[in-house]
């Protein structure tokens, strides 16, 4: 599913993010990426939908080659892959209901079809009712569901959360991580950056821990592992 | 292009014609200006080909007679150019014949020669047809060596002086339609800017759902090319307008000047003016998005 090998990032101003990186991700695993601040999380992330371009290194997603991919291919990388931010990123003149469809209308998906599935993931993230809302008539969580809503609208095999929980307290948090639990119970890969100690914690997924750019520890059902 | 992409971009296009509202007018109106100019020396200058090339094909020289020449000298002047290789024709024109033509050309206007109170500054003259339209010049040249010979005038010495004016016009033409197309990529290029960033946050996340290049491009180009379309159409209109008040004004005084007939000319005309809008609108877009779209 995800597959990298020796995998070298470093950004113009001569920042190294990723260093020697090795990863193997298969289908249905649920990743926590952690580490320090700067450690490469996001960098990382952004590698698995070609926002930034390794250096050097293998890497592929699903089947196909990141790093020698033509210009013109990204986008279809990106159709199979379901990206959520911190800062949620909906359209504030958009409803909740045309943000999700948004996404649809942009690949050209059947209109027929972009009711059915927008209801789908309306129902998966508990906002059927708020459909007509516009961002700012939402809470935080709410915000960060829809954008949740967004990501896995198209049936991406791949969900990529960099730190989906940052700007929200704990109870909220655990409501995202619960749809996140779902999703990934149907069969959906999750990679997700995050700095959330309870969350890594209680969970007992794999964690990867990132330092300097380096892997440093992977386990398969681990803990935050660190004190803070 | 499905049907529904294409509503898209449409509803895109109108909302965004309406956000950069004065800027939208500003793009239209630049457009328009330009494409007038435009036009209005396209017209110029193939209305002086045009009579450059009626006045190449004439074989009429006019020959003017010094005062004071006699009757017998016409006669024996004539049978010599009779003689003449190449010549066809040769019709004398008394002074009072050639008045009473200038006066027909004239027609309502002909009450500025009251200023001349009954004179007659016409000489008598001939009118030589030539065979063949090549061998003018050299008939006029010798014709003029003739005594009594005043001078002897053809179209061509007519048509140097317009080869003149019209290489001058087309000169500060294509000058000034330099500047204009500058001006109006500037002012498309600028416009479709400010929607790029007013859209930078959809373009954002329609990069990240896997938008393909195209589809994130194509209401921009479409935005330039309606800006570029709704500038020709009104340059358009006004050179339509123009040209035809200015055909009938013409004819109506000065009925032998020759100008291209409005049909199917002005057709032509606006199909080169509303295709240069789309085109200049089509560059501005591409030029702005080279430089302020990164996808
Ligand atoms: N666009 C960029 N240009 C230059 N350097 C960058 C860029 N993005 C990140 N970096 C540098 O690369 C390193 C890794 O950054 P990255 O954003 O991947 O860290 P992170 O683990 O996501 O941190 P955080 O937990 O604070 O989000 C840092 O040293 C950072 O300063
Ligand atoms: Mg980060």
């Amino acid at each position: 599913m995800i597959h990298m090998k020796d995998i070298m990032k470093t950004y113009e101003n001569g920042a190294v993010a990723l260093d020697h990186v090795n990863v193997d991700i298969n289908k249905g695993e649920f990743v926590f990426l952690v580490g320090s601040s700067g450690a490469g999380k996001s960098t990382f992330m952004k590698l698995l939908f070609r926002e930034v371009v390794p250096d050097s290194g293998i890497l592929t997603v699903n089947g196909r080659d990141v790093i020698r991919m033509a210009k013109s291919d990204v986008p279809y990388l990106r159709r199979g892959l379901g990206v959520i931010f911190q800062d949620y990123r909906l359209l504030p003149d958009k409803t909740v209901y045309e943000n999700i469809a948004f996404a649809m209308q942009v690949i050209e998906a059947p209109r027929r079809m972009i009711q059915r599935s927008v209801n789908s993931v309306l129902d998966i993230v508990g906002l059927r009712d708020k459909y007509r809302c516009f961002p700012n008539q939402l809470s935080g969580g709410e915000q960060q569901r829809v954008a949740i809503a967004r990501a896995i609208v198209n049936n991406p095999a791949i969900v990529i959360a960099d730190e989906p929980t940052g700007n929200l307290d704990p109870e909220t948090s655990w409501g995202i991580m619960d749809i996140f639990q779902r999703i990934n119970s149907s069969g959906t890969t999750i990679v997700m950056a995050t700095h959330d100690k309870t969350i890594v914690d209680a969970m007992q997924r794999r964690v990867i821990a990132i330092e300097n750019g380096r892997i440093v520890r992977d386990e398969s059902h681990g803990g935050y592992g660190y004190e803070d | 292009m499905k049907i529904r992409t294409l509503e898209y971009f449409v509803r895109e296009v109108f909302l965004s014609l309406k956000r950069n509202n004065w800027m939208s007018v500003a793009s239209v109106g630049t457009v328009a200006v330009s494409l007038f100019i435009f036009g209005m020396f396209l017209m110029l200058v193939l209305n002086m080909n045009k009579m450059a090339e009626s006045l190449e094909s004439q074989v009429q020289i006019n020959v003017y007679l010094e005062e004071g020449t006699t009757s017998s000298e016409i006669r024996s002047l004539e049978a010599e150019l009779n003689d003449m290789q190449g010549v066809e024709k040769v019709t004398f024109v008394s002074k009072d014949e050639a008045m009473e033509r200038f006066k027909e050309r004239l027609g309502d206007q002909s009450s500025i020669l009251d200023a001349l109170d009954d004179t007659n500054p016409l000489p008598d003259g001939f009118e030589v047809m030539i065979t063949q339209p090549e061998l003018v010049e050299t008939a006029a040249k010798n014709i003029e060596q003739h005594k009594h010979v005043e001078s002897a005038k053809y179209g061509q010495d007519v048509m140097e002086h317009l080869f003149d004016i019209t290489r001058l016009i087309r000169f500060f033409g294509l000058v000034l339609m330099l500047f204009l197309a500058g001006a109006t990529l500037f002012i498309i290029s600028n416009t479709i800017r400010l929607t790029v960033f007013a859209r930078r946050k959809e373009i954002a996340i329609m990069k990240y759902v896997g938008a393909t290049d195209w589809f994130i491009r194509w209401p921009f180009m479409m935005e330039g090319m309606v800006l570029g379309l709704f500038g020709g159409i009104l340059a358009n209109i006004i050179l339509r307008f123009g040209y035809s008040a200015l055909v009938s004004e013409i004819y109506s005084a000065l009925a032998f000047f020759p100008l291209i007939p409005e049909q199917p000319f002005l057709n032509y005309i606006s199909i080169v003016v509303v295709f240069g809008g789309m085109a200049i609108g089509a560059m501005g877009s591409t030029i702005s998005l080279k430089r302020f779209l990164e996808v």
